[in-house]
Parts: structure tokens; C-alpha cells; sequence
């Protein structure tokens, strides 16, 4: 997953809470989407992002409420919540040339000569 | 089904073994047949094959060794079935874990009058997977439908919570097994339990305190009759197991005497000086000087595990304590008073474990009654809620999924039983779904009536006709132990999940073959690891479990370059599965092999414990030449842990499987360990790299990202910054990969960027694993850059990229993994 991509798994856009959220209401919110989704309902499969429409999945769901249970990893999400820039268009690749430092590998020898 | 929910708690122990139940308000511990809440994880089989559990067999442990089996736990995940020389039976590890487990249930049922078919098993915290499978196969022998595991620090946590009354604050978890010791590090804050960290000791645990006195007794049975006996000398080891057993005896003894006689049931016979019977008198003051540097060594854990989480030990609200060992009253004062605690009352420290088991069970709406007859009324309802939750407003979620005979329920509202509370009346929406907020009563089992009406406003019978739902302390989805990842034929470890993922999870990638698999060739077989572990290399993870393709098993032959969509699932208890999709094949392939712990060899334990002593010796000469104080403080602990291993292996070669586990595992940590010395050998060198990456991907966003970009890229600089500061090696490699796919992801915008990688490629297509397909795609390539079609120009670069070769030596370290 590319950090874009990470931008919209915030977990405050998962569960749809503001970034004021308590802990309760994290918990409450989490187990109420967690239950939807079990039961297959329509309204609990997607959730918006300034990026755009996302599908919501159990995983991503039980992954925000995990972060958003630590008060330090909490407070990196908020202020990505706090953003609402228009989408920008990310187009990542299929799959990176190198599997070792991508961006410096990929070309080989060419690396720095091009730019 | 009727009555109180049965929610059961096993503790599956080293030494012993407890069962709890929770009937969604209180813990039980449930006795056994000598009415002992603790049963000894001992079997015996004899002649006749008559299978005897607990402490019946531990009375033969000594006198019948050969027939007698303890501590099979240690061995869960290998392969090595356990003879019976008497019955000529062969018991593998799960095998025996299971006649463990079936003891315990029929306490249940002596005791509560149901055999329980679901239940929660404690594992240990850093339990590898191959161990929790065979958990789980234990708990399917024993009979058990539906089996949860659950980290024992989890569980000590949520028991010791669940009772607590006291207010918010950060407390440790003080866990000193037989074998182990971890701490883990909570918080309570609001009602809410939270792990906030964990730590541990795996050379540190109640044995070693044994074996100390073992060692004291040895040393007076020398002055006093001139007999040497050894540990590592096999004509020595019924000695040695007689004086562990009385050693034993001897320190619980001392828990409430001055002093303690150490007894053995027979005469001591070691060969040449004929039977003899020692004299020997423990006294406390002795076993205080035994236990001291043991108990030191715990708490460097727990300063360490409360400096990385910026807590003064002044500010813990209490210490519980669990396993046998801290019953010793000398260790609880002194842990007490280094740490300067409260020591939380009122706690077994012996039970805590399966009770916490006890009431995850309850979390995770495990009902050990399982399914009654099944009587069905009225409409029917698929219904999700909490069966245990912290919060006093959960919400209830439900479905109309059979009408029944009658009409469709139109609204719903739930009523509490005692009267105080009703909800809203809601309208079922499209999906015949409901959306429910109740209110529940602290810390109580707290059951609603369910009024389903119709458009008429008449009530409606609906099954199920209630739910319940207790009120009191949770905690959060069990999170994974260490990383999971697919080592790649680079020896780069593609993470599936990362430690601390909440359980369940499930994630899929697509990799690509690096070699071709043959259509009907015995030998041909493409190989994909799995491995658990930390580390950016997949041969210093551990190897867990292989997804094989073989050729036998393909319907035509799988070229390389081929894609394969993997997808890796772990339940709440860690347990993997894994899937591999091959979209050219339309084949599944779902047989995951080899999940077992590789066998302790003590010939090749002796020569790995050769090869790390020399490498933590030329490590110190370099470390002492380049003045590099915190390697050699490390170096240090790996030379002390080496030397437990010694000792380790002395005993495995008199005999000991268990111990020779357990020195295999620690040769691996301290390996791992010793790679991190040596990582950071080449700090220089990754902050050469840090500079490099920042000013490549800063310079690719600042020229071609977006405004998101170039925000998300201060975000992950100062992260740098910070990983640099505090020179933490895997931190900053993590991220530096992230600001390298940021970057990348700007660069490729520019047009340019694609003839350039597209030419770098097709300059190595002589070492393609497909030629004539490699030069067919560098024509198209050349075409789609003569016409500026750089979207066609990319997708012919990506698929040069998959021919491209391997380095087969990399392959080789990687578990011989077939995939990138």
C-alpha cells in the first residue's frame, strides 16, 4: 500500500467519527460497522474519502480501531482527517522494478545521469 | 439450550494445567477429581495401554520415566511422536495435549453437568504458528467443535481487570512461568483495557530457580559424600530428575517454612558409587540468595519495558502476578519494593490465566453448551452484538432472514428485563435490516426482550425472542505477535501483516513466478514461503509454513513470469491459511506444508552454539576497536544467553527433548540478535542512504507531486529524522521505503520516466527466462515509444520486468521461494 493509499485508511474515515471521537464512541462505532458487515448490509460496505469512495472491509474496520485505541498512533491520524483537499489523481504502478530500493534501482545504471 | 451460558477457559501449561468457566458475571474455577484446581500436564501409559492424566501420572514421573511424559508442551509443533516403551504406543505432542484436554473437560462435566464443545486455549505470547496449530489440533482430539486461542499475558490482563475496582492508571502484568517470563505493560482508561507493551525473558522462568537449588545440591552432595553428578552425563539423569523433583517440592515448601528438607522417594544410584541417600536442608536465606539474580534479571525486563513506554515505575497503579513461581513470597516483596507497586489482592496467581481464558470466551460469544434442539417460532432473525462489551451503549444489528408463516415484521424495539430501560422504535429499512442502541447496566448480564410488530401495530413472535449482553471490562482483537510475511526469491520479505495486527486479518498480494513449473515432473515444484519474524531478510524469519505448486498438480505447464494471487488468513487465534490463485492455471492451490518446527539436532546445536560463540567474539574485538559501548552491553547479554544454552544442550544430550527445543529456539533469537549488532555496524552507511533517499524522492515530488504528496512526504521526513535520532535501524528502513514509493509514484508522471526504465530493461534481455517473449515485447516496446504511447510503453516495461532473472544464491537463503 502506497502512503496515499494509507491516507484514505484513515481510520476516522473508516468509521466515520470526527477526529473529537471518545474512546467509546470508537468502540461503539467499530462494533456497529463490524455487525453490518456481518450481517451483508449494503449501507456498511463503503465509506467516503476526499479521494473518493472506498470499500469497507472487517479487516480495515478492526485495523482503525486498533490505531485509534493508541493514543500516540491516534494522534497521527488526526490531522490527515482534518484535510479535505480535492482528490489528486494517483496512478501507482503494477509493480515496482526493484525490490530493493525502489526509485534508485529501478533504472540501474542510468539512476542520477537523467535528472 | 437452557440456563447460564457456558464460557470455558483452558490454561494449557507447561507444568500444569487449569480450567475456569464464566457465566457472563463471575469466574469459576472448576476442580478435578482430587478436587485440585491445577492438574499437572503429565501422562502416563502403561502396559496394558490405560491412559492415566494429572497428578496420578505425576506420581510415577520419577519411578517411571520411560512411561511418563511432562513437558510436552515445549515440543507442540514438531514432529516427534513420544514412545511408551511399555505399551509400545507412540503419543505425538498434540496427541498428549489432547489427553490433557480431555481431562479437563470431563471436569466440566463432572462438575457443571455439560461437556463443553467450545472453549479458549491460553498460548504462550510469543507462540510461533506452528505451535498454535498444533493447539488447536490438540483442542480438535480433545473433542472440541470451536477452539479460540488467546495470548496468556492477554488473558491474565483481562481477568485481572475484569475484577478490578479500581480506577484509571498503567499496571503490570509480572508473568514468571516455568520455562518464561513475560510482562506486559496495561492501561485502564475509561472502563477500556489497552496492552500497551510487552516484553520478556525466554532463558528466564521458575526451572531456572530449580535448577539452582538443583546446582546447590549437587555442589553439597560433593563436599559432603565426594559423588560429582552432572547434568549433562546420561548415566546421571534419574538422579538428576529426582533432585529437580525435590528441588521442586523444596521451594514450595519454603513458601510457608523456614526451612525444607529436600526429599527423594528412592536412594540415589549413580553408577560406581552405588545408592546412597543425601541430607540435605534448604534453608530460606539460601533460596533468597539462589532466587536473587533471577528475580534482578526479571525486573531489568520490567525497567526496560516501562522506559520504552516513558512510565516511572513510580507511577503503576499495581502489579499482578501470575504463574507458580511468584507465589514464593520472598520474590513478590522483592519485585514489590525495586518497583515500589502496590501488589494487586485477591488474584490466584495460578488461575488467573484460564479465567481471563474464561471470559474471552464470553467476548468472542464462544457458548461451551454449543447448539440445542433447534425450535423455531415466528419470523427469524440474524442477529450481531456484543456478547461482552465496556461501552454502556452498544448497539444491537439485526436481519430479517425468514419471514415464517405469519407477517413480516415493519418495526422493532428491545426492552430491557429488569424494566429500565426500552429503546427506540425502529423501521426496518430495504434489507429488512434494524439498527439498534441499547443501555446497559454496569457489570451485569444485561438480557432485552425483542418486540418485532407488524404495519398493524401487532406484536409479532420472533426467534431468537432475546439477547444479552454483559457489561464489563473487554479488551481489544487479539493483536498478531510478530510479523507475517512471503519470503521472495530476493530474500526480501513481502509483509502480510505487521505485528500488532488485530486478529482476524486477511490480506492478498500478487507475486510473479521466477521460474517455470513443469507439467508432470515429479520435481518440478514451485515453492512459496512463509515466514514470521522482524527482519528485512526472509532467512533470518522464521520459516512457519510452504505453499507448494507441484508439478504433478498443474493442468499444463506454468511459465515464469506467471502471476500468482496469494491470499494469507489468520483467525483470532494466529492460526494461518493460505490460497494461491494462478489466473493462468484457473487453479487453487490451498495445501500449506511443513508447518512444523524443525527437530532439535543436538549435533547441529552444538555447532551453531560453536559458530555464534566465535561471531559474538569477533563482534566484541570489533566493537572494542571501533568504541562502540552499547554493542558490547549487548554482546554481553548474548554471551550470558549463550551459556544457558550450554546448559541446554547439556541436558538434551543427557536426554531432554524439551530442552533441546528450547535451545534451538534461543539460538535462533540470539542469531537474530546478533544480526542487529552487525545492522548497526552499517549505521554509516544507512544514513549515506537516508540522505540519498530524501534528496531523490524530495526532489521527484517537489518537481512532479501534488500538494497531497508533498504534505504526506514532510509527514515521513520528520519520521526519518526521528528513526535517525534514535538510531533505530528497522524504523528507519521502513521509513525510507515509504518515501521511496512516495517518490516513485511522483516519478512516474513524468513521460520520461518510462523509455528510460523501458531501455534500462531491455539492456538485460539476454538473461530473460523467456527470450523469444522478452524480444518480442522490446518490439513492441521500441513501437509504443515511436508513437509516445507511454501508458502502452509501461504495461510492456512491467511485464519485461517479470522476465527479468533472479539471483539464485539470494533464492537459495530464501527458503528457495519461486516468487517476487
Amino acid at each position: 500500500m502506497n502512503a496515499v493509499e494509507r491516507w484514505a485508511g484513515n481510520p476516522f474515515f473508516v468509521l466515520e467519527l470526527a477526529v473529537t471521537a471518545s474512546r467509546a464512541e470508537v468502540e461503539r462505532a467499530g462494533q456497529k460497522w463490524l455487525a453490518m458487515l456481518e450481517l451483508g448490509l449494503a449501507r456498511a460496505a463503503i465509506y467516503t474519502t476526499p479521494l473518493g469512495v472506498r470499500a469497507r472491509t472487517p479487516e480495515l474496520v478492526r485495523t482503525a480501531m486498533a490505531e485509534l485505541r493508541d493514543p500516540e498512533r491516534r494522534a497521527g491520524h488526526e490531522p490527515w482527517c482534518l484535510l479535505q483537499e480535492p482528490a489528486s489523481v494517483i496512478d501507482p504502478p503494477e509493480s515496482t522494478a526493484s525490490e530493493g530500493e525502489p526509485g534508485f534501482d529501478a533504472m540501474g545504471p542510468l539512476q542520477w545521469s537523467r535528472r | 439450550m437452557t440456563g447460564r451460558p457456558l464460557y470455558v477457559g483452558i490454561d494449557l501449561g507447561t507444568t500444569n494445567s487449569a480450567v475456569a468457566v464464566f457465566d457472563g458475571e463471575s469466574t469459576q474455577v472448576v476442580r478435578n477429581a482430587q478436587g485440585s484446581p491445577l492438574t499437572p500436564s503429565v501422562v502416563r501409559i502403561d502396559a496394558k495401554g490405560r491412559v492415566t492424566v494429572g497428578s496420578a501420572a505425576r506420581r510415577f514421573l520419577d519411578r517411571d520415566p520411560e512411561n511418563t511424559r511432562s513437558e510436552f508442551k515445549r515440543l507442540m509443533g514438531t514432529e516427534r511422536p513420544l514412545p511408551f516403551r511399555a505399551s509400545g504406543r507412540e503419543l505425538t505432542p498434540p496427541e498428549l495435549a489432547a489427553e490433557i484436554l480431555k481431562a479437563l473437560r470431563g471436569d466440566v462435566r463432572d462438575q457443571l453437568g455439560s461437556l463443553p464443545t467450545a472453549a479458549v486455549i491460553s498460548v504462550p505470547a510469543l507462540f510461533e504458528l506452528p505451535q498454535s496449530a498444533a493447539t488447536a489440533e490438540a483442542a480438535r482430539l480433545a473433542g472440541f467443535d470451536k477452539v479460540e486461542l488467546l495470548p496468556e499475558p492477554i488473558a491474565s490482563a483481562l481477568a485481572a481487570g475484569w475484577t478490578a475496582e479500581h480506577g484509571d492508571g498503567r499496571w503490570l502484568v509480572y508473568d514468571l512461568g516455568g520455562g518464561t517470563f513475560d510482562v506486559s505493560l496495561l492501561e485502564t482508561d475509561g472502563g477500556f483495557l489497552r496492552v500497551v507493551g510487552h516484553d520478556g525473558d525466554n532463558f528466564l522462568g521458575g526451572r531456572d530457580v530449580d535448577w539452582a537449588i538443583v546446582d546447590w545440591a549437587t555442589a553439597m552432595i560433593e563436599r559432603e559424600h565426594g559423588v560429582k553428578i552432572r547434568r549433562d552425563n546420561p548415566e546421571h539423569a534419574a538422579a538428576t530428575a529426582q533432585l529437580k523433583h525435590a528441588a521442586e517440592e523444596a521451594k514450595v515448601a519454603l513458601s510457608r517454612a523456614n526451612e525444607a528438607v529436600l526429599t527423594m522417594p528412592a536412594p540415589l544410584e549413580i553408577a560406581g558409587h552405588g545408592a546412597f541417600d543425601p541430607e540435605l536442608v534448604l534453608g530460606r536465606a539460601t533460596l533468597e540468595e539462589l532466587l536473587a539474580p533471577l528475580v534482578d534479571r526479571s525486573l531489568e525486563v520490567c525497567r526496560r519495558l516501562l522506559a520504552d513506554h516513558h512510565t516511572d515505575p513510580g507511577q503503576l497503579a499495581r502489579i499482578v502476578f501470575v504463574g507458580g513461581p511468584t507465589v514464593t513470597p520472598l520474590l513478590r516483596a522483592r519485585v514489590a519494593q525495586v518497583l515500589g507497586a502496590p501488589v494487586a489482592d485477591g488474584l490466584d496467581p495460578m488461575t488467573l490465566v484460564a479465567q481471563g481464558a474464561a471470559i474471552h470466551a464470553a467476548t468472542s460469544a464462544l457458548d461451551g453448551r454449543g447448539a440445542g434442539p433447534l425450535v423455531r417460532r415466528g419470523a427469524r432473525l440474524w442477529l450481531q452484538f456484543p456478547a461482552v462489551c465496556t461501552d454502556l451503549s452498544p448497539h444491537v444489528v439485526g436481519r430479517v432472514v425468514e419471514g415464517g408463516s405469519g407477517p413480516m415484521p415493519e418495526r422493532i424495539h428491545l426492552v430491557r428485563d429488569d424494566g429500565g430501560f426500552t429503546s427506540e422504535v425502529t423501521t426496518l429499512d430495504a434489507e429488512h435490516a434494524f439498527v439498534v442502541a441499547v443501555e446497559l447496566v454496569s457489570r451485569h448480564a444485561n438480557t432485552f426482550t425483542i418486540v418485532a410488530q407488524d404495519a398493524a401495530g401487532a406484536v409479532l413472535a420472533v426467534d431468537p425472542p432475546t439477547v444479552t449482553i454483559v457489561q464489563g471490562m473487554t479488551i481489544g482483537d487479539p493483536p498478531l505477535s510478530r510479523s507475517i510475511g512471503v519470503a521472495l526469491a530476493s530474500d526480501q520479505v513481502q509483509v502480510y501483516f505487521e505485528r500488532g495486527t488485530p486478529l482476524p486479518a486477511r490480506r492478498s498480494f500478487t507475486h510473479v513466478t521466477v521460474e517455470s513449473v513443469a507439467r508432470a515432473s515429479a520435481d518440478s515444484v514451485l515453492k512459496i514461503p512463509i515466514v514470521q519474524g522482524e527482519h528485512d531478510r526472509a532467512h533470518l524469519c522464521r520459516l512457519v509454513g510452504t505453499l507448494e505448486i507441484p508439478g504433478h498438480a498443474i493442468a499444463r505447464t506454468l511459465p515464469a513470469g506467471s502471476d500468482i494471487e496469494l491470499t494469507i488468513e489468520l483467525d483470532r487465534g494466529g492460526r494461518m491459511s493460505a490460497r494461491a490463485l494462478v489466473p493462468a492455471l484457473d487453479q487453487v492451490f490451498e495445501h500449506v506444508a511443513h508447518l512444523l518446527v524443525p527437530a532439535a539436532d543436538t549435533e547441529v546445536l552444538a555447532a551453531s552454539l560453536a559458530t555464534l560463540r566465535k561471531r559474538v567474539d569477533d563482534l566484541r574485538a570489533d566493537a572494542f576497536r571501533r568504541g562502540m559501548a552499547q554493542v558490547l552491553g549487548t554482546l554481553e547479554h548474548a554471551e550470558h544467553e549463550l551459556a544457558e544454552v550450554a546448559r541446554d544442550l547439556g541436558a538434551a544430550l543427557g536426554g531432554n527433548d524439551d530442552a533441546g527445543q528450547r535451545a534451538r529456539r534461543n539460538l535462533l533469537e540470539i542469531d537474530a540478535a546478533l544480526d542487529e549488532v552487525e545492522q548497526s555496524k552499517q549505521w554509516p552507511e544507512l544514513e549515506q542512504r537516508a540522505v540519498r533517499t530524501l534528496t531523490w524522492a524530495g526532489g521527484q515530488i517537489a518537481y512532479l507531486g501534488t500538494d497531497r504528496e508533498r504534505a504526506l512526504f514532510e509527514d515521513i521526513a520528520r519520521a526519518i529524522d526521528g528513526a535517525r535520532q534514535e538510531r533505530n535501524v528497522r524504523d528507519l528502513q521502513r521509513q525510507l521505503r515509504l518515501a521511496n514509493q512516495l517518490g516513485e509514484t511522483a516519478w512516474y508522471r513524468d513521460p520520461d520516466t518510462w523509455p528510460a526504465l523501458f531501455d534500462a530493461a531491455s539492456s538485460r534481455i539476454d538473461a530473460a527466462t523467456d527470450l523469444p517473449k522478452a524480444q518480442a515485447l522490446v518490439r513492441e516496446g521500441r513501437a509504443a515509444n515511436g508513437r509516445n504511447d507511454y501508458a502502452e510503453l509501461r504495461r510492456i516495461t512491467e511485464k519485461l520486468w517479470k522476465l527479468l532473472p533472479h539471483d539464485p544464491s539470494a533464492q537459495r537463503q530464501s527458503y528457495d521461494s519461486g516468487v517476487r
